[in-house]
């Protein structure tokens, strides 16, 4: 078992039906191969931690970094690792208008992204923090309540 | 039947019949479309010289002149005037071939003239047009040739055949060569040799795929000198896979070039630096994903950059500080603020030194990056560990000393006052047959009164060690040093000394409320003590602000005076009596000094003998302490 570590930037915005749609097929694909992790993306920033079997993930790498949809993939890491930290395939991002998303399998708000779990050593959870903050920047995580 | 025929063909022609005769020239027969050429309604016999509706001034003119001379004329292109609209809007102005053809009816006399009118409004706008466009054209042609001869690129067309078809002036001022050279044969002449065949096989490799190109080389210039150019060139397409002709450009960038080398040359140097620093040296992105670890990083892990990764230096650290660590970088990555920390790093053979952690925050031309160093402080560190451990026990052992001193001439009173009871006993009860009896009694006395005061003394020195750390407090002075004076209200009365005191400016001060009392004490019981025997003393306090701003507090009395020592550091020391044939322990000055400099200040005293003393308290020498 491995998991890989790549930030990379879209080509172009995102739309809220792209981000459906790029939701919406991930989770499909990687339920079927069986990889999980997860998505963030903000403002054209992408990154994504995947784990899985060596066999299944270094192919899905080679597809992911050939996607015309972004550019710029730097693979931070790639390693072995003894057991899966996440237990399913989620995306977080900010839609425009999050109410469609609220109910969508495997959607989080950034607000409600977890704390990288005690599964991972602290050298990969700290790698994880910084990647989510390359994606989503300094600005306070939870949005203003008015 | 003939004739009908006819008139019915003209009449239903597309072009405009008419025919005007005699020499008022009156319509005789107007087809259809004639009509509509002239507008209004026109009957037969009407004369064009008397109502000419919308023809011309000139035209009628013309139309006199053709009949006078018999020779028909055709004007080309004429624009007549349509009758304006019914709405009042201004008709289009339309184009007619206009035939005027004599007529000579039995006889060479001319009777009538023929007039046609053939609609070429169609053909005379898109004549126009056509002329239009030629003006356009040249126009961008003069703009495009203003701006290739302009900018400072040389462009150039190369054809299929891969001839120079053009090439701007500028191709001429850079190498120099006259306009009469032979482009294509010259060109490659003028090619640095080492790039020359590259250069060649390059443009023909492109032009047989039928691509574009770009590609650097060095071209020499007017003045001999070789210059490295850009070429680019694009092909320009007259079928999908047909290219006809490569436009480009070569644009000089030597300079860029030479800076691109100075650059690449000086971070090879600072890497080569880098790598022989016997330290941990790395810079990271903007992100703060570590990308490059210098030599020694290698060395000191044992682990290549590649194993380490972008945060792999976490790892490096003992378990129970990475995440301390990995949280302190985090926040140093948000914030932009410097990193700095003390941690262990393990050591390719497992052994964990200790190190400093440092990184700060670069932003040049080439965006924000990170520059960190782990200094190895093991060895300062454990040495630091070791003194600490020593001095905690030196300060233990002073502690201890302390009360022993403490204990020890508290344990020695009740001996001495045994031995005074006894002695007393003694000069009561027994009597010496000594002439010196007296004498000796006496001395015996004092050197009890002595060894008495030493050890309440002794007791008090320890007791004041102790107090040092007594909070301090807001103190009124006045009233602390007449709390002070009443303990010593006998000598006062006994010597009738005069004590002035001066609280005015700094009255009050913050200090520990039993140093003050132990400071005062002794300055005054010591200018009483030591007052001048053939005059009354004359004391004087005054609390006021030094020139740094800090307060002092002034103690001078007009008495003995002393001699003081060379050197000014530390004036007095325990057991050092100024006045040996007056009674002391000598350890009073060196506890209001200690004390006083334990609270961040110093004493400064001045004294002339057989005039006075003066002491300059200054309590904290720190500013706003």
């Amino acid at each position: 078992m491995i998991h890989i570590i790549y930030i990379s930037r879209a080509v172009r915005p995102l739309s809220d039906q792209d981000l459906q749609g790029l939701l919406a097929q991930c989770r499909r694909d990687n339920e079927r191969n069986n990889v999980t992790g997860v998505l963030f993306y903000s403002h054209g920033n992408i990154a994504q931690l995947i784990e899985g079997e060596a066999e299944t993930l270094n192919p899905l790498f080679e597809i992911i970094s050939r996607d015309g949809r972004h550019s710029n993939v730097n693979k931070l890491i790639s390693k072995p690792i003894g057991a899966r930290s996440f237990p399913d395939w989620s995306m977080a991002f900010h839609p425009l208008e999050p109410n469609g998303f609220e109910a969508l399998q495997g959607f989080l708000l950034p607000t409600h992204i977890t704390p990288p779990p005690s599964s991972l050593t602290i050298a990969d959870a700290m790698l994880l923090d910084l990647v989510k903050l390359a994606v989503f920047g300094v600005e306070p995580l939870a949005p203003k309540s008015i | 039947m003939r004739e009908q025929q006819l008139q019915d063909i003209l009449r239903h022609m597309p072009a405009g019949v008419a025919t005007l005769q005699g020499p008022e020239l009156r319509y005789g027969f107007v087809n259809d479309a004639m009509q509509a050429v002239l507008g209004s309604p026109i009957t037969e016999g009407q004369s064009v010289m008397e109502q000419p509706g919308i023809i011309p001034a000139d035209l009628l003119d013309v139309m006199q002149q053709v009949y006078q001379r018999g020779q028909p004329y055709i004007a080309k292109a004429y624009c007549l005037p349509l009758a304006d609209n019914n709405d009042g809007t201004t008709a289009p102005q339309r184009y007619y071939d206009v035939a005027l053809e004599p007529v000579r009816e039995g006889g060479s006399q001319v009777t009538g003239l023929l007039l046609f009118a053939m609609d070429v409004t169609g053909q005379e706008e898109a004549r126009q047009r056509t002329h239009e466009l030629a003006i356009e054209t040249r126009r961008l042609d003069t703009r495009l040739r203003v701006l290739t001869e302009t900018v400072p690129q040389i462009t150039f067309t190369v054809d299929a055949a891969g001839t120079y078809e053009y090439v701007s002036p500028q191709w001429h001022y850079f190498t120099g060569q006259p306009t009469t050279a032979d482009l294509n044969i010259i060109w490659p002449l003028l090619i640095h040799p080492d790039d020359r065949l590259r250069v060649l096989y390059q443009t023909e490799a492109a032009r047989s795929a039928g691509v574009g190109w770009s590609y650097e080389y060095r071209l020499r210039r007017h003045d001999g000198q070789y210059r490295w150019m850009l070429s680019r060139a694009l092909p320009e397409l007259h079928a999908p896979d047909k290219a006809v002709f490569w436009h480009g450009a070569l644009t000089e960038i030597h300079d860029q070039r030479e800076l691109a080398e100075v650059l690449r040359r000086g971070e090879a140097e600072l890497r080569f630096l880098a790598d022989s620093i016997p330290e941990l040296i790395w810079t990271a992105t903007a992100e703060g994903f570590i990308d490059y670890y210098n030599k020694y990083s290698g060395e000191y892990s044992g682990l290549s950059g590649e194993e380490l990764g972008p945060a792999g230096w976490i790892s490096l650290l003992s378990p129970a500080e990475q995440a301390g660590a990995a949280r302190r970088w985090i926040h140093s990555v948000a914030t932009g603020e410097s990193y700095e920390g003390l941690y262990r790093m393990r050591r390719h053979d497992g052994r964990y030194r200790w190190h400093i952690i440092r990184a700060r925050q670069l932003t040049d031309a080439r965006g924000l990056r990170w520059f960190g160093a782990c200094t190895d402080v093991d060895d300062q560190h454990r040495l630091r560990q070791v003194l600490q451990t020593q001095y905690d026990e030196l300060a233990r052992t002073n502690r201890d000393l302390d009360t022993f001193v403490y204990t020890a001439s508290h344990d020695l009173k009740q001996p001495l006052l045994n031995l005074r009871g006894l002695f007393d006993e003694l000069r009561r009860t027994a009597s010496f047959n000594d002439p010196q009896e007296e004498e000796i009694v006496v001395m015996v006395d004092d050197a009890l009164y002595q060894l008495d005061l030493t050890l309440q003394d002794l007791a008090a020195t320890v007791q004041d060690q102790r107090g040092l750390s007594a909070p301090a407090e807001p103190l009124d002075l006045r009233s602390v040093t007449e709390e002070v004076l009443l303990g010593l209200r006998t000598q006062v009365q006994e010597s009738g000394a005069v004590l002035e005191l001066d609280f005015e400016q700094v009255p009050t001060l913050t200090y520990g409320r039993a140093n003050l009392r132990s400071i005062l004490h002794n300055l005054l019981s010591n200018a009483l003590k030591f007052a001048h025997p053939e005059r009354t003393p004359h004391v004087l306090l005054r609390s006021t602000l030094a020139d740094s701003g800090n307060p002092i507090l002034i103690v001078q009395d007009n008495g003995r005076g002393m001699i003081l020592p060379e050197e000014p550091a530390p004036v007095f020391q325990p057991f050092t009596r100024q006045h040996p044939q007056i009674g002391g322990a000598g350890v009073g000055m060196y506890l209001v000094q200690r004390i006083i400099s334990s609270r961040g200040g110093h004493l400064e005293v001045a004294s002339v003998i057989d005039e006075g003393t003066t002491f300059i308290i200054h309590w904290f020498d720190a500013l706003n302490a």
